[in-house]
């Protein structure tokens, strides 16, 4: 199959898939009981009919769901994902607002993850089945068993209250002003405008739960490159490199490594977009202004405009990643080619 | 290319080592700064709309009023924007002088257009605390530095009124160039919320809701010049990680620490704390609209729950007191233990049977998911369904987000719940909002004035009317008897206040209407 | 398998411990774990109270014990029932094809695109915080997996000759699909769905802490740690009930790494 055909095929996947999602969301969101005027309107307006009838025309509550639903889709195409209930702020707004500091702690998250769970992978398939093998799987089996907020938890009281050497919550010392935005990362933005404090501020507050982030995507990454590594070290053409006597060193890291690592990318791939999402509970717990406490405190509130445009931006995401791994795939896999 | 990035490493790890270095020893500090620690409750700070704990602190430090209290009580009215106040023989006309030397923060001078506009538009807004404002008849200015406000009945406590923030005077001009009208349609809350319009001490820079509220010094402030330049108010819900930031000397205050967390600190000779009697009471209100309460809307019921909880079960919890009604402790005439309602378990069973509910029943209990100065709601929360337990009412409990859970109470949805409340005036007629006609019953409760005893209209007509201390506090005696015996509300804890702060921090008072005038903090 | 990994039988174990004192939890427990005692709270870790006492004077130990009938249980009820639709929905889509199959399937990728914890929000937004909606929020989240992998097994089973034999004998799509085609397919998820549990029991805890499950009297350990945050300073409040959660999960997870060794064909020379 000719790659443009391809392309398009997969391209025509995602597009119902989009839509759907928009619909899932959206009755979801309507599915909440209660009447959204009893807790948003001030008592002097819930005895006001003309009050409560602008305030349902201006949300569409006057009309049937499906309306609604087009009204809806039609705005969103514009970019328009409503406005907040409990911020009184566009929710595309918000979303550009904290999806930054989301972004910036799951990239962090991720390049641990990868840092710790590549490095222990090619532990575990270089010496397999010895003490270090076992040291590591029984360690990151461990790890990954552990609920995030209990080791967020023991994280800050070890590091934070104990030891002091990591900031506690937040993305940056209250005494700091925030970097002039540029990217909207605190580290990169800090590092452009040379404020090398605040630079050095940030980095002590992310890297607590960065690190607890990215151990669990470690987890994954290590299982994937220790099996995918075997695999390779078992090939043909590393036998031959072996025979020409070559070093155990340079067989695994210039011969295996590279091609061990392609399904370890398509795995990081899905577990960034995963830790976008997955990232709820450890905000909470660090207090970091992210979109996964956004959405948290959205969904106490029954801020339905604001759930939807978060459920949808991050649905939508994960169908991104899963388009971009598929056509990697393309050229990875070439059976795909070949159908 | 790994092997570019290798040896590279070593030259990123240095700037990263570098910058961790300077980070730690380049905090350029020529100003001075405070950092609270607070669990924010801020609704709005537009002085026409807010009325939270967290709004009036704000307030009080970028706004002025017309008469105010000393620093630490309410005890005397003392003048602010106005030198000198006259009031005529019939109590109904107020006139007051303003002083000349008070200015907004670009340095005009506070006028009698501005203090008419800012009434006239806290009534015109009918936002939360506008019902401060409803004796007033009418308000005007006779010159530019003179104003007269006439009431619809004579008030013996109208001045103790008037320190209260909704009573912030804002300077008109701007807030007119803003959006700002003194009618329905006025536009200028979002501006309020970003700035200050005010002649206080300090300047609102930033409200960042849920995050922080920076205020930096009013260099036009014609009183004492604060201490500090810069006070963030940054918001911490939780009280363990306010206690952790203040130890860490993240936070120079604490405002919500827990009495455990106050003991605990005790040996710490880098903290000193601040305790006291405060004047917040923690109630059950029980709804009196079947359809909305259902059983607790039987008055025979709330009787049973007020003698159902362990009130000294709380005290053991937070301190302070068992207050005797709503009225808080310290106000006069206000019940006091020796007047305190005792559980008696026996006798709640026996008006359980007797309203119908040998058994009990099941109810939701509604209430913010919150720590207030220090008291954890879902713990109170917790012991009154163990406490109804043992009468045999089945209590679910609903903790809610704050904002949500505020707006289902002010509209009066709720019908069984948990709430706290601070006195809006410190007079005895604060208890008015919880009998039939006041704020919180008849908004909240639904326990109207319509359908009320008609001997229960009359007292508090009386009461609201009467001019004569000792008369007055007999009155308010007999309505407290009323509403122990059949109110809508279960008072149960008046806790005391905990604070705790930087050994360094000096000047800090807890007030009974303000709670904290960061004017007066320095180190 | 237990020979060649120990862990698979300490996991084993650990389960079957776990499972043991949630039976029989009410009967061993030194005290009600509901009962207030503001006079003895916030005790620490003591003869007395093995795990100290909360901020309402219960006894922490019977509350972990008690706890294990609630997060264990809700943990089965989300994968079994989430594993039963799945299958029953993967089944129809792998066996009847067609346009069929690709709506359901189209649905079932839609349900895996928002990320477990964010449509689990969103469900208990939308139907009020408790357990029963926490549990079913799971459900809805849980089940894509399972139709996924169910239609990959049903399709490869279905070209097998034994069900075209069925079919050439006339007998009935119903009859085979349960009778010839799952019951050849079923043993993969029940492995599966059993291992899985561990995550389900990990991903109720974690609703629960931010308040989405149950009452905050509750001792679900999930709740019970959230609860105890507020009292950072007496760390038996969360870590007791932490680690119940965490040494549950890595029960699961000691098995499932076992077994993933043994069905990982690259593994397996």
């Amino acid at each position: 199959m000719p790659f443009y055909l391809y392309f398009l095929r997969r391209l025509l996947f995602v597009i119902p898939t989009l839509i759907g999602i928009t619909a899932a969301a959206f009755f979801i969101a309507n599915a909440i009981p209660s009447d959204p005027i009893n807790t948003n309107l001030p008592q002097s307006a819930l005895n006001n009919p003309e009050m409560i009838a602008a305030f349902r025309e201006r949300w569409g509550l006057d009309k049937p769901p499906v309306e609604r639903y087009f009204t809806y889709l039609s705005n969103l195409v514009q970019g328009d994902l409503g406005t907040s209930i409990k911020t009184h702020k566009p929710v595309a707004d918000d979303i550009r607002r904290f999806l930054p500091a989301t972004a910036e702690l799951a990239t962090y998250g991720t390049l641990f993850g990868i840092a710790i769970g590549v490095g222990f992978g090619i532990i575990s398939a270089v010496w397999r089945n010895s003490f270090p093998d076992y040291l590591v799987r029984i360690l990151s089996l461990i790890g990954v068993s552990f609920p995030v907020f209990l080791l967020a938890l023991l994280a800050l009281q070890v590091f934070y209250v104990n030891l002091g050497i990591t900031a506690g919550p937040g993305r940056l010392g209250v005494k700091l002003d925030d970097p002039p935005a540029v990217t909207g990362w605190f580290t990169v933005d800090a590092l452009l405008a040379g404020q090398f404090s605040v630079l050095g501020d940030a980095l002590s507050h992310i890297i607590l739960p960065s690190i607890i982030l990215g151990l669990y995507s470690s987890g994954i990454i290590a299982r994937i490159t220790r099996s995918s590594l075997l695999e390779v070290l078992g090939a043909d053409y590393i036998r031959t490199a072996r025979a020409k006597g070559l070093s155990e060193r340079l067989v695994v890291g210039r011969h295996a490594l590279r091609n061990a690592l392609i399904p370890v990318v398509t795995v990081i791939g899905l577990s960034y977009g995963n830790l976008l999402s997955g990232a709820v509970l450890t905000e909470s717990i660090f207090a970091w202004p992210g979109i996964g406490r956004y959405m948290f405190r959205a969904s106490t509130s029954q801020d339905f405009p604001a759930i939807m445009g978060v459920s949808i931006l991050i649905a939508a995401i994960y169908v991104g990643v899963n388009f971009i791994v598929d056509i990697l795939y393309y050229f990875l896999d070439p059976r795909i080619r070949l159908a | 290319m790994r092997g570019s990035f290798l040896r590279k490493l070593p030259a990123l790890l240095l700037a990263l080592v570098l910058a961790l270095l300077i980070s730690t020893t380049a905090f350029a500090q020529d100003e001075k700064v405070l950092v609270i620690g607070h669990a924010e409750s801020t609704d709005s700070l537009d002085p026409a709309r807010g009325y939270t704990q967290t709004t009036g602190i704000v307030l009080k430090a970028t706004y002025q009023t017309l008469v105010t209290f000393p620093a630490a009580d309410a005890s005397s009215i003392e003048p602010e924007l106005a030198e000198s106040w006259t009031v005529s023989e019939d109590g109904l006309t107020y006139t007051f002088m303003l002083s000349a030397d008070a200015a907004f923060a670009d340095g005009h001078p506070v006028t009698a257009d501005d203090v008419v506009f800012s009434i006239n538009r806290l009534k015109a807004i009918k936002g939360n605390p506008a019902f401060l404002a409803d004796g007033i008849a009418s308000v005007s200015a006779v010159d530019a530095s003179t104003v007269a406000i006439t009431l619809t009945a004579a008030s013996p406590s109208f001045l103790s009124l008037l320190p209260n923030s909704a009573f912030s005077v804002v300077d008109s001009e701007a807030v007119k160039a803003n959006g700002g009208t003194d009618g329905e349609d006025d536009a200028a809350e979002a501006y309020l919320n970003g700035t200050s319009a005010g002649s206080g001490a300090y300047i609102l820079e930033s409200w960042e809701p849920q995050v922080e509220t920076v205020l930096v010094r009013n260099a036009a402030y014609k009183g004492a010049a604060p201490h500090f330049d810069r006070i963030i108010i940054q918001n911490i819900p939780e009280p363990a990680t306010q206690k952790t930031a203040l130890e860490a000397g993240d936070i120079g205050l604490a405002l919500d620490l827990t009495s455990d967390q106050i003991s605990a600190l005790k040996g710490n000779a880098d903290i000193a704390i601040a305790s006291g009697p405060a004047n917040i009471i923690h109630f059950l209100l029980m709804n009196r609209d079947e359809s909305i309460g259902g059983p607790v809307s039987n008055p025979q019921v709330a009787q049973a729950i007020r003698y159902a909880l362990d009130y000294e079960g709380y005290k053991a919890l937070w301190g302070g007191v068992a207050p005797g009604t709503n009225l808080a402790v310290g106000l006069a005439g206000a019940f006091g233990e020796d007047k305190a309602i005792q559980r008696d378990l026996d006798k709640a069973k026996a008006l359980l049977a007797e309203a119908g509910y040998p058994d009990g029943f099941e109810i939701t209990l509604d209430y913010p998911d919150f720590s207030f100065q220090g008291v954890n709601m879902n713990t109170n929360a917790q012991k009154i369904q163990a406490d109804l337990a043992e009468v045999g009412i089945v209590v679910t409990l609903n903790p809610g987000d704050l904002g949500t859970a505020l707006d289902g109470y002010r509209n009066g949805t709720q019908g069984f719940a948990y709430w706290f409340w601070g006195p809006d005036k410190l007079d005895p007629e604060d208890f008015l909002a919880f009998l039939p006609g006041g704020k919180v019953a008849s908004d909240r409760t639904k326990w109207l004035a319509e359908g009320a005893d008609q001997s229960l209209l009359d007292l508090i007509a009386q009461a609201k009317g009467e001019l004569d201390p000792a008369k007055r506090i007999d009155l308010y005696g007999q309505l407290q008897v009323i509403a122990q015996e059949s109110g809508a509300f279960a008072p149960f804890n008046q806790p005391d206040i905990q604070t705790a702060f930087a050994a360094t921090l000096k000047g800090y008072v807890w007030h009974p209407q303000w709670l904290l005038d960061l004017a007066l903090l320095s180190e | 398998m237990l020979s060649r990994n120990p862990l698979v039988l300490i996991g084993l174990l650990m389960i079957i411990g776990y499972v043991l004192v949630s039976l029989v939890s009410p009967s061993i427990i030194p005290r009600d774990p509901m009962k207030q005692d503001v006079s003895n709270r916030l005790k620490p870790p003591s003869a007395d109270f093995s795990f100290g006492t909360d901020e309402l004077g219960r006894d922490i130990f019977s509350r972990v014990l008690v706890g294990s009938r609630i997060t264990i249980p809700a943990g089965v009820v989300v994968v079994v029932i989430g594993s039963a639709l799945g299958t029953l929905v993967g089944a129809v889509a792998g066996y009847v094809g067609g346009v069929w199959d690709e709506i359901i399937m189209r649905v079932t990728e839609l349900f895996m695109a928002f990320p477990t914890i964010i449509l689990a929000m969103a469900v208990t937004a939308a139907l009020g915080p408790d357990i029963r909606n926490a549990i079913l929020a799971l459900v809805v989240v849980w089940w894509p997996s399972y139709a996924r992998l169910i239609r990959g097994l049903v399709l490869d089973v279905k070209s097998k000759e034994f069900v075209e034999g069925a079919r050439s004998v006339g007998a009935p799509d119903f009859y085979i699909l349960f009778r010839t085609v799952l019951p050849n397919c079923l043993s993969p998820v029940v492995v599966l769905a059993t291992l899985d549990i561990g995550n389900a029991i990990l991903t109720f805890a974690g609703l629960s802490f931010l308040g989405l499950g149950p009452d905050p009297s509750s001792p679900e350990w999930g709740r019970m740690v959230s609860i105890g945050i507020d009292f950072f300073d007496q760390w038996w409040m969360w870590l007791y009930p932490g680690m119940a959660i965490a040494l549950l999960v890595m029960a699961f997870n000691f098995i499932g790494d076992g077994v993933r060794d043994i069905l990982d064909p690259r593994l397996r020379k």
